[in-house]
């Protein structure tokens, strides 16, 4: 007990440890009460158009399917569909028809959007007659509306990490591991104190970006608590083991960097692009963030599916984390 | 005289920065992001139009595109549905084509229904008039190694810069150099030079093993030179706040810092059409959306920016000189 009112110490006197449990939580603010980046212009179809190229009802007709840009000449039309970060489809008239213009390096839905354009555009009376039911799903881009949040949450709980490891380094630093290593302590009772701060800043910090971002009833509350628990405390685990294995700030640093870029890619991208590939989620289960990522998705869009799963999988994750560490040290210790 | 101080300033960085084992990490970073540009990145992105499923029991429909499922009964139908939410199914058993999809964004929903009804109809292709020369593959390389280089520039270059000058900090070399007979401003000079040195041929290397050598050479000389203004620009603000603040833990929270709001709003901005009100007022926008163009071959010489890159770096040397003024008689 003792112990952790030292580190706690150490950490009222660090500003670094204050700011980085702050940080999270203004950018959460910053998410939920300044700037609702509209991202429903994501998964629409965009067209661009020369002044005076298509006929007006060709026009009304492009904007029944997406949004319709006009430029002035027909350069600024090629140099808008040449831009990289835009999918836009030039259309011009061509006889009765349209042609679509692409710059070539779009992804295969635009090339086969483009390709089947002119025949959908020959066939627009007919398709006014066919009767279209549309099923109810949840809304596709609400999911991505969360996307921010609970990468906002991930960093919160990373804090941790970084954290920890600094704390470790520093004190190799100044010389206080060695005094460390005679002090009468088990080194079971070091890794508990060590972990103790960056686990409990990690959750401070994550449990109000989470109470600013969500809100939640008391059930999935407490699910996110758990969720929130675990992964602080495997990201405190992680940052002992990156003080451990580094000898100077530089290095920590960049390992805390490739640790980071890790915990955030990996689970993005598995939301993103590897829904279906089995073998592939079950890869990415190996970084912890993947199944706190998936939690907070599955509790933010209402379900409560995976939820416990992940919890189970961060579990295991606390577990062999603590044990490896508790046996790499005792291993280091024999041979010292 | 001064090129033999110069010299022997910039041999000493060297050593300090081999030491800190600051190469091994730009070199590790290297295979690291070429790896994953390699392996990784480009396996996910592929995105194809949505799939048809029709089910037409009694073969109503003649002139059905070989692009359509046909299904076998209408639970078949659902359940591919379910699993493939952006698919649309066509319901043909009463010989009027019916069309069923999962909502989605309105006017997408309006192209997946008539995309689907078209394809009942015909089977000729359009191809549509092309104005760009990347190809798909192309494009996606471009666009990842320079968000990585950006990402690398912004983070390590500036890390980096700040690493080697704590250490110094903390040897006492600082306060070695307020008594030796050199040019102020040359520490400052050399240490920039040579970060500016390391993240040239990290770019050079990065644009060769990911964008290939048969391109590299247009686009090079242009990718070198916006290298430049972003090195440049970093590593002098990393000199400046490694002046200014006490300690690297201190500095690491500034990292994190730029980390998190430099690059997500520039990403956001510059690979989507989703545009931010202010960032055209976004200084880092500018110098990314300058790096983009490069690699595309887009070499747009805007004389606005290529002042406004100068003044700032011109500006950013003379606070860096002036916080190292400051920081010696701070010391000694």
């Amino acid at each position: 007990m003792k112990g952790w009112i030292y580190q706690l110490k150490s950490v009222r006197k660090d500003k670094f440890c204050m700011m980085s449990f702050l940080l999270p939580i203004v950018v959460a603010i910053v998410l939920n009460y300044v700037g609702s980046i509209d991202l429903s212009s994501l998964g629409e179809l965009h067209f661009g158009v020369a002044a005076g190229g298509v006929d007006l009802e060709t026009e009304s007709w492009l904007k029944r399917y997406g949004s319709v840009t006009v430029c002035q000449t027909r350069d600024e039309l090629v140099s808008a569909i040449n831009d990289p970060s835009t999918n836009l489809i030039g259309v011009e008239m061509d006889g009765d028809g349209i042609q679509t213009i692409l710059s070539g390096d779009e992804l295969a839905i635009w090339h086969q959007t483009a390709g089947t354009l002119p025949a959908l555009y020959g066939q627009r009376e007919m398709a006014a007659q066919a009767s279209v039911q549309i099923l109810e799903r949840p809304d596709i881009l609400a999911g991505y509306r969360y996307i921010f949040a609970a990468m906002t949450l991930v960093v919160a709980m990373f804090m941790g990490c970084t954290f920890n490891a600094m704390n470790i380094i520093s004190e190799k630093e100044d010389g206080v591991a060695f005094i460390n290593e005679i002090l009468p302590m088990t080194s079971r009772q070091y890794v508990l104190q060590k972990i103790f701060i960056g686990f409990v800043f990690g959750c401070l910090s994550a449990i109000v970006t989470a109470a600013i971002c969500f809100r939640f009833p008391a059930a999935k509350a407490a699910a996110m608590l758990a969720l929130i628990v675990l992964s602080a405390f495997v990201a405190a685990l992680i940052g002992l083991f990156v003080g451990r294995i580094s000898d100077g700030l530089m290095v920590g640093v960049v390992y805390i960097k490739i640790v980071m870029i890790v915990f955030m890619a990996v689970p993005l991208l598995k939301y993103l692009a590897v829904e279906g590939n089995k073998i592939v989620s079950y890869i990415c289960y190996f970084v912890p963030s993947s199944a706190t990522f998936e939690g907070i998705m599955d509790l933010a869009n209402g379900g409560a599916v995976t939820a416990g799963k992940d919890m189970i999988i961060l579990g295991v994750h606390c577990a062999v984390w603590f044990l490896l560490y508790l046996f790499i040290s005792k291993c280091q210790k024999k041979h010292a | 005289m001064i090129w033999k101080s110069l010299y022997s300033v910039f041999k000493k960085d060297c050593r300090m920065m081999a030491s800190g084992k600051f190469f091994f990490v730009a070199l590790g970073s290297l295979v690291f992001y070429t790896v994953f540009i390699n392996f990784g990145y480009l396996n996910f992105m592929h995105m194809e139009i949505y799939n048809v499923y029709l089910y037409d029991p009694a073969g109503t429909q003649a002139q059905v595109s070989n692009l359509i499922y046909a299904v076998d009964s209408l639970e078949e139908m659902d359940a591919m549905l379910v699993r493939d939410t952006n698919g649309v199914g066509i319901n043909a058993s009463d010989g009027k084509p019916d069309i069923v999809l999962y909502a989605g964004a309105e006017k997408v929903d309006r192209h997946r229904a008539d995309y689907a009804l078209s394809l009942l109809h015909t089977d000729d292709e359009h191809t549509p008039e092309i104005v760009g020369g990347d190809s798909p593959e192309g494009k996606n390389r471009k666009d990842i190694t320079c968000e990585l280089l950006f990402i690398e520039i912004v983070a390590v270059g500036f890390l980096g810069i700040a690493s080697v000058l704590f250490k110094e900090k903390r040897m006492g070399v600082i306060r070695v150099h307020a008594i030796m007979p050199l040019e102020k401003s040359l520490f400052v000079f050399s240490k920039i030079f040579l970060f500016l040195l390391t993240d040239l041929v990290f770019a050079a290397l990065m644009t060769l093993f990911n964008i290939g050598p048969a391109e590299m050479a247009s686009i090079l000389p242009a990718v070198l030179a916006q290298t430049a203004i972003l090195s440049l620009i970093m590593s002098l603000t990393g000199f400046v706040c490694a002046m200014l603040l006490k300690d690297f833990k201190q500095f690491s929270l500034a990292y994190l810092v730029i980390a998190l709001f430099a690059t997500a709003p520039v990403f956001l901005s510059a690979n989507t059409s989703i545009k931010m009100l202010w960032i055209d007022y976004y200084p880092f926008y500018h110098v990314y959306m300058g790096l983009k163009n490069a690699f595309f071959g887009m070499p747009a010489i805007n004389l606005a920016y290529s002042i406004c890159a100068a003044c700032a770096i011109l500006l950013l040397f003379g606070i860096a000189s002036a916080a190292f003024c400051r920081e010696m008689r701070k010391e000694g």
